[in-house]
């Protein structure tokens, strides 16, 4: 008896109704004249759940403005791979452009600022120059382009409104077209449009990563005491090389035949890496919502790095030797788009 | 009754009593129901999470799609197997409008388990700290930032303070 139950178990999954199955529910109505009553109700009442909206994009132009034009402070949370990470967050704009404060609460104590395309922190008690923010400058980076792209390869659809962090939002979901990409659902504040919370859904809906916030002000009275500080630091760095001095264009002849469709080009570069003898390769590829970057370098690395996938909250990163080359896939995409891509990455010439 | 299938279903029950009790089963729809009952209940204790209601209509349903193929010298046989089929459907369809319907009011439930099988995530470690490089290399050039928020402020975070010690 217990086996027969199991084995019925294991059939359910091909068992189940398909509710979108509207071809086979077709047949039925010419086979079976009885179930043409089923076969109306059932449409019926697919249509009222039919309340896919077309264009939500508007929202997405307001979350990217927001994000810069807007000053606000708060605490917001991050949880991926069941950790949970604190930071508080300041963001202000003055004259000579925008500042942005991060510090972790929990764990090490770290400080974050960034400004004019380039992030500083705080590494023994001294400001140093951590990297910069080359794809995002002072002015809300979301091109018409992308915004194209977004269009073709995700479904938007309001899911109404909630509560985070004591404000109102509007919820909006991303559906991917294929399962070659994650989900995202977004909570955006309805009165200033800045991003409130945050979700990267995978297969089952399985929660990847998500953020929040847990308190924000909005505009009103901020400490920018910080800013001085970080200007300081900045003047004396004057001489410094600019930030993206080890990084200059290319066209290096590699090409990745077997991304998912959808996602085009955004970059291509030859940059110094830290630890690295020889330049890296660097392709950035984006489908509006996600990117992947495939890096490219000669394998003369001492230690035996095994080949791989790893992965941390909805980032995940696959690399492999490949002849002489050293070629590893970093992306926020379900780990067999990263496996995909990087075993169609091959030379093309010049 | 209810205790015999209880004792039944725990494997306790003698072999002759159980076979009447089968029997039973196969003719009297209230003991199958009984039956079927005590197994969705089994279910719900052990496995919270997937629960399988009136999966074997749905069995039955689906094979109803399954071609048949009839012997065209059998006419009657034929006559009423048609008969039966198209009352049967009827039937199920009804059953299944009601499923699809509860379906609808939990609309996750039927994607998750659609997706199951296609489901293929391989094994995977936490990304090593000397890879922090590649992801703060990806999150600098990222174009999508804007739209990740939060998550992208603090992969900044993580990732330079790997870069910097």
């Amino acid at each position: 008896m217990a086996a027969l139950h199991i084995s019925e178990q294991s059939l359910t999954a091909t068992a189940l109704p398909s509710k979108t199955d509207e071809n086979q529910l077709g047949k039925k109505i010419v086979v079976r004249l009885p179930v043409l009553f089923c076969g109306l109700l059932l449409a019926v009442v697919a249509n009222s759940h039919a309340e896919e909206l077309p264009a939500n994009l508007d929202w997405l132009e307001v979350v990217a403005f927001a994000r810069h034009q807007t000053d606000y402070s708060g605490v917001f949370v991050y949880q991926y791979d069941n950790r949970v990470e604190t930071t508080s967050i300041v963001h202000v704009n003055q004259p000579d452009g925008e500042y942005e404060k991060l510090e972790s609460l929990d764990g090490p104590q770290r400080e974050i600022i960034s400004h004019d395309g380039r992030i500083w922190g705080f590494v023994n008690h001294k400001m140093v120059q951590l990297g910069s923010n080359y794809g995002h400058g002072n002015f809300p980076s979301l091109l018409p382009e992308q915004l194209a792209a977004l269009k073709a390869n995700y479904k938007a659809k309001l899911l109404g409104v909630a509560r985070v962090a004591g404000y109102n939002t509007q919820v909006i979901l991303f559906k991917p077209i294929d399962n070659l990409r994650y989900a995202h659902e977004i909570w955006v504040h309805t009165d200033s449009g800045l991003l409130l919370k945050a979700a990267v859904l995978g297969d089952n809906n399985k929660v990847e990563e998500q953020y929040a916030f847990t308190q924000l002000q909005i505009g009103g009275k901020i400490d920018r005491s910080w800013i001085k500080e970080c200007d300081k630091a900045a003047a004396k760095l004057k001489d410094a090389p600019p930030a993206n001095a080890d990084i200059k264009p290319i066209n290096s002849g590699w090409v990745a035949d077997m991304l998912p469709s959808g996602f085009k080009k955004t970059l291509e570069i030859e940059r110094l890496m830290h630890g690295r003898h020889a330049p890296v390769t660097q392709m950035v590829f984006s489908d509006g919502l996600s990117s992947i970057s495939i890096f490219i370098e000669p394998n003369d690395r001492d230690e035996d790095d095994e080949d791989g996938l790893s992965s941390r909250g909805a980032v995940n990163l696959y690399h492999k030797v490949m002849d002489k080359e050293l070629i590893t896939v970093v992306g926020e995409v379900p780990p067999r788009t990263v496996i995909q891509v990087l075993d169609s990455v091959r030379y093309n010439g010049k | 009754m209810k205790q015999k299938i209880s004792v039944l279903m725990d494997g306790e029950l003698f072999e002759d009593e159980a076979e009447t009790l089968l029997d039973q089963i196969k003719r009297g729809s209230d003991v199958d129901n009984d039956w079927d009952m005590y197994h969705l209940i089994g279910d719900v204790l052990r496995q919270p999470e997937h629960i399988h209601c009136g999966m074997s209509n749905k069995i039955r349903e689906r094979m109803e799609d399954e071609p048949v193929v009839f012997a065209p010298r059998v006419r009657a046989v034929k006559q009423r197997m048609r008969t039966f089929a198209l009352s049967a459907a009827a039937s199920l369809s009804a059953v299944g409008v009601v499923a699809w319907m509860s379906l609808q009011i939990s609309p996750e439930v039927a994607p998750q388990l659609a997706m199951q099988q296609t489901a293929f995530r391989p094994a995977s470690m936490q990304i090593k700290p000397d890879a922090n490089d590649y992801l703060a290399a990806h999150q600098e050039f990222s174009p999508s930032a804007d739209l990740n928020g939060g998550a992208s402020y603090i992969r900044t975070v993580s990732y330079s303070n790997g870069a910097a010690q």
